[in-house]
């Protein structure tokens, strides 16, 4: 794959110059150009949603698009959240206090996916959370405390 | 030596210290790590079940820009031996799995050559331009093909299709059979799913040509065994080899092997001089890494008018695929089906035939509750067609034949030993909890309004942290039964715990650390663990069979408690003070009873190290120690459960709705009750996968025809209700702190739970027998019709 495109992408704020061949798909841009790699690859067909990041705010997969196609875009991946324990997120803060999650290879995806919702839906039902994050397969939690998670985040954000 | 403190970290609900690297986006995975000038490797995979691979032309691939080796079978078999694991069981016959296939291939997927390039991509590309030209030989396609006569043989020399045949008889079956009031025949299938970590399997291994070292990072449950595994097949000195399990994205024991591809990246790496890579993608992990749960069992049972089970007669097949894995062999499924199948049941008279089938599928190996699901499916539902039968309730036939709280220890038929347990009280207790009687009116209601509502049941224990003698039983050519800690205390007075086990969801970082904590008299934040290095960890074993806390937190206590010894020799001897009256607590040792006579553990640990003069005689400036567990008297510990649920059947469409779902358990004492309940959740979740979703389903020419997450369908949100979890806690008599195993419990029992439910669902419509996992839509429509044609 000889022919490279530099394009340009803005990820968690700031600009990036990348050449890569327009095949690559734009995990993997994230992953090995940008060295960000917290956004995971399960199963590269947008089915198990370990790859979710934020496009303009809205979760997306990203293994299914290519990294010439997010031009333009403002992307956010898990490592603009918090860089430690002292700076979570309240997503975050809540997984942790709740257990809401165990090897952690989906967490970043099922964060975001959680960020977003509390800033669409900001009071959840149930259903709506595991309608939510349907699109987010966690093989160890059996989904429990994440959703306990996602409901105290809510709360949280409700008392600040 | 006086008394540890009260424990004051062990059984608190401590969130996870290890959390905030995954929460973040830092952890380290394997394919998060990049080696300088490292290299990528993409395999060629066969496309046939059985076949003579009669060329393979690399030409092409490895014109190709960009690629810098090709390798293929007869290459590789000049550099690795194939992997050989035996059993000691006498029928034993065995396999060699090539790291790439050279003259046949036994399975979709085999891997037959592979291609490192400078990037994934390209080697992709190029692994599509390896030509390999077959010779198709007739495929076994299942069970039934592999034992029916006049069937092809799969290994040369075997002279049937069985990696090993077992024959147990206990009590006397026979007069049982003959004393019964009654007798039922039963007919259960268990088809093939597997554990599906969301991270596949990956490695990265780099070979130091100026040193003779090779070093292997994997997502793998097991270095240490690895390393073994790898220095055998590679023929290199052990302590050349070092392997690095990073943070792992679950292993549920499928990652507890060695794989093909770990000894190709391997060889690969010596052989291009350079780093590679090898990341499995989905479509590989689905045909190529671990099966399991592939069993066919037909039982026989003989009852009372009571409802006493008097005797068990089982035929237990288990498809085990084209080779014999490692470090298990292929007897494991048959082995514990065997042992356990009586469950949590006074069944005295027993004889079971068992045997391991190989066919042309992928290797069948452990996967979270090993055999235990498909036992329990058996039994289970035995239990309730006893019922039916002699239309007594199920809860009331379970409960004449559970093992009494007076009977503990108990020694089952097969010779296990149930060290204690809650098997009536977690029974009863899980009716209360889940409100049984609520559940039958609310079924009763529904029913009245045409809707089909089921409640199912099931119990088991669990044998859990596995000792040396059970695996010798067993015959296995490793024996597990011990894992290995270092305690090392560092010139500022905190500590590092080095164990052999592997913590990839686990929580093993927090666990241990409130284990050696409350020891040492420390606070959480004092004590890290270090886990996944050869390099660092002492040998031992690795994560699997629910044997961590026992095993390897047992080894932490005990080392723990070696260094707790120093410290307080070393104390009473600044403080002149009798050692016998010291006590460790908020990070000081002091008199007991005197506690203004004390000094600080960081200054012991700063004096032992730099003023080692004022140490007492004889005294080592080494602060650490290294212990071993292997809970006495090897047979390891036996955690037991309830489950009861219940569904809404449509039969239309067959959709099983879970409405409800609960469960008692008794891990014994629990370390981290929050640790506790997440792995009882995720267990039971992949159980519901594996009861009602998950296939991996072959066709007749053993093409497996769920290559995709589209296909093979793993349980989302919705899917899964919310599960309610409570504790009874029986101490083991045998353990450290009365602790027991419970990782793979949760996977165990929805299977029969759920079976049970939907039958009872479809009761209005007909008696039918559920007799199938997983109840996908097809099956429950299937068993609908059956039941609407026995009701008419």
């Amino acid at each position: 794959m000889s022919t490279r495109r530099e394009i340009r992408l803005t990820v968690n704020g700031a600009e990036h110059a990348v050449t890569v061949p327009p095949r690559k798909l734009l995990a993997d841009c994230l992953r090995d150009d940008l060295g960000l790699t917290g956004t995971h690859v399960g199963c590269e067909q947008g089915v198990c949603g370990a790859c979710t990041i934020l496009l303009d705010g809205e979760p997306i997969r990203s293994c299914l698009m290519f990294a010439v196609q997010a031009q333009g875009a403002e992307l956010e991946t898990i490592e603009s959240l918090a860089r430690s324990a002292d700076d979570l997120h309240p997503v975050q803060r809540a997984f942790w206090e709740k257990h809401g999650l165990q090897c952690g290879f989906c967490t970043p995806g099922m964060v975001l996916t959680a960020k977003a919702l509390l800033e669409s839906t900001p009071d959840p039902s149930e259903d709506e959370i595991r309608e939510a994050i349907a699109g987010n397969i966690c093989r160890c939690t059996g989904y429990v405390f994440v959703v306990d998670a996602i409901k105290a985040a809510a709360e949280a954000r409700a008392d600040a | 030596m006086p008394e540890a403190q009260q424990p004051k970290l062990l059984g608190a609900r401590v969130k996870r210290v290890e959390d905030p690297r995954f929460l973040t986006g830092r952890a380290r995975y394997v394919d998060d790590i990049v080696r300088p000038r490292m290299l990528h490797a993409a395999f060629v995979r066969s496309t046939i079940a059985h076949a003579e691979i009669t060329g393979v032309d690399s030409t092409a691939a490895a014109a190709h820009p960009g690629v810098r080796a090709v390798m293929d079978g007869r290459q590789m078999a000049e550099r690795a031996l194939p992997i050989v694991c035996n059993s000691l069981v006498p029928s034993w016959q065995e396999t060699r799995y090539p790291a790439l296939a050279a003259d046949r291939v036994r399975f979709v997927g085999e891997a037959v050559a592979a291609v490192v390039a400078d990037d994934r991509y390209v080697a992709e590309d190029a692994s599509e331009l390896v030509l390999v030209d077959y010779a198709p030989l007739p495929a076994v396609a299942s069970i039934a093909e592999a034992i029916a006569d006049g069937a092809p043989r799969l290994h040369d020399g075997w002279e049937d299709n069985f990696f090993v045949k077992r024959h147990f008889v206990g009590g006397d079956p026979d007069r049982a059979f003959a004393e019964a009031a009654g007798t039922l025949q039963l007919d259960l299938r268990s088809n093939r799913h597997s554990g599906i970590p969301l991270e596949t399997r990956g490695c990265i291994a780099e070979y130091d040509d100026a040193e003779e070292t090779l070093t292997l990072w994997t997502a793998t449950q097991i270095p240490h065994l690895v390393r073994t595994g790898l220095a055998d097949v590679l023929q290199m000195p052990e302590n050349r080899i070092r392997v690095i399990a990073p943070d792992v994205g679950g292993g549920y024991g499928i990652k507890g092997h060695l794989f093909p591809e770990e000894i190709a990246v391997c060889v690969l790496a010596m052989e291009v001089g350079r780093p590679v890579k090898w990341i499995e993608d989905r479509r590989e992990h689905l045909l190529a890494s671990i099966h399991a749960r592939e069993h066919e069992h037909r039982l026989e049972v003989a009852y009372t008018e009571d409802g006493t089970v008097l005797g068990l007669r089982a035929r237990v097949y288990v498809d085990c695929g084209a080779y014999s894995v490692y470090p298990w062999t292929s007897t494991m499924d048959t082995g514990m089906a065997l042992g356990i199948l009586p469950g949590p049941y006074r069944i005295r008279h027993y004889e079971c035939e068992a045997y391991s089938v190989t066919t042309n599928k992928c290797p069948l190996g452990p996967y979270r509750g090993v055999s235990r699901p498909a036992a329990c499916f058996s039994i289970e539902r035995a239990m309730d067609e006893v019922a039916r039968a002699t239309g007594l309730d199920p809860f009331e036939v379970r409960r004449r034949n559970l093992v009494r709280p007076d009977e503990f220890p108990y020694q089952s038929v097969t010779g296990l030993v149930y060290d204690s347990g809650s098997f009536h009280e977690a029974l009863e207790e899980v009716c209360r909890q889940a409100d049984l009687d609520g559940m039958r009116a609310e079924q009763e209601r529904a029913r009245a309004e045409g809707r089909l509502l089921g409640i199912g049941f099931a119990c088991y224990t669990e044998q859990t942290a596995h000792t040396t003698n059970e695996f010798i039983k067993r015959g296995v050519p490793i024996i597990f039964g011990y894992d290995t800690a270092t305690v090392r205390m560092d010139p500022s007075g905190k500590v590092a715990v080095y164990v052999s086990t592997h913590s990839h969801g686990q929580g093993h970082e927090t666990t241990y650390a409130q284990i050696v904590a409350d020891q040492l008299g420390l606070g959480l934040g004092d004590v890290k663990v270090f886990f996944g290095d050869t390099a660092s960890a002492p040998y031992g074993h690795g994560t699997f069979a629910s044997r961590s806390a026992v095993l390897a937190g047992g080894a932490s206590h005990r080392a723990a408690g070696k260094v707790r010894e120093m410290l307080v020799d070393f104390a009473a001897h600044e403080l002149e003070a009798d050692a016998a009256d010291m006590e460790l607590g908020d990070g000081e040792a002091f008199v007991r009873g005197a506690p203004g006579r004390g000094v600080k553990i960081a200054d012991l640990a700063r004096w032992a190290y730099h003023r080692p003069e004022r140490l007492p005689p004889g005294m080592e400036p080494v602060i650490e120690a290294v212990a071993s567990y292997d809970a006495d008297p090897g047979t390891g510990t036996f955690a037991n459960a309830a489950h009861l649920t219940l569904v809404e059947v449509d039969p239309d469409t067959g959709g099983v709705d879970l409405l409800r779902y609960a469960v008692v358990e008794d891990c014994g004492r629990m370390i981290n009750p929050l640790v506790v309940d997440g792995q009882v959740h995720g267990g039971v979740a992949q159980g519901i996968g594996g009861a009602l979703l998950e296939e991996l389903v072959y066709d007749e020419n053993a093409q497996l025809t769920t290559t995709t997450f589209l296909d093979y369908r793993l349980p989302g949100a919705t899917d899964i209700p919310r599960i309610s979890v409570s504790h009874l806690e029986t101490l083991s008599p045998f353990t450290i702190e009365g602790i027991k195993g419970m990782g793979e419990g949760g996977a165990i029992a929805p299977g029969p739970a759920l079976a049970s439910a939907v039958e009872d669902a479809l009761r209005p419509l007909g008696q039918v027998f559920v007799n199938e996992l997983p109840l996908t839509p097809e099956r429950v429509r299937r068993f609908a019709e059956q039941a609407g044609a026995a009701g008419r």
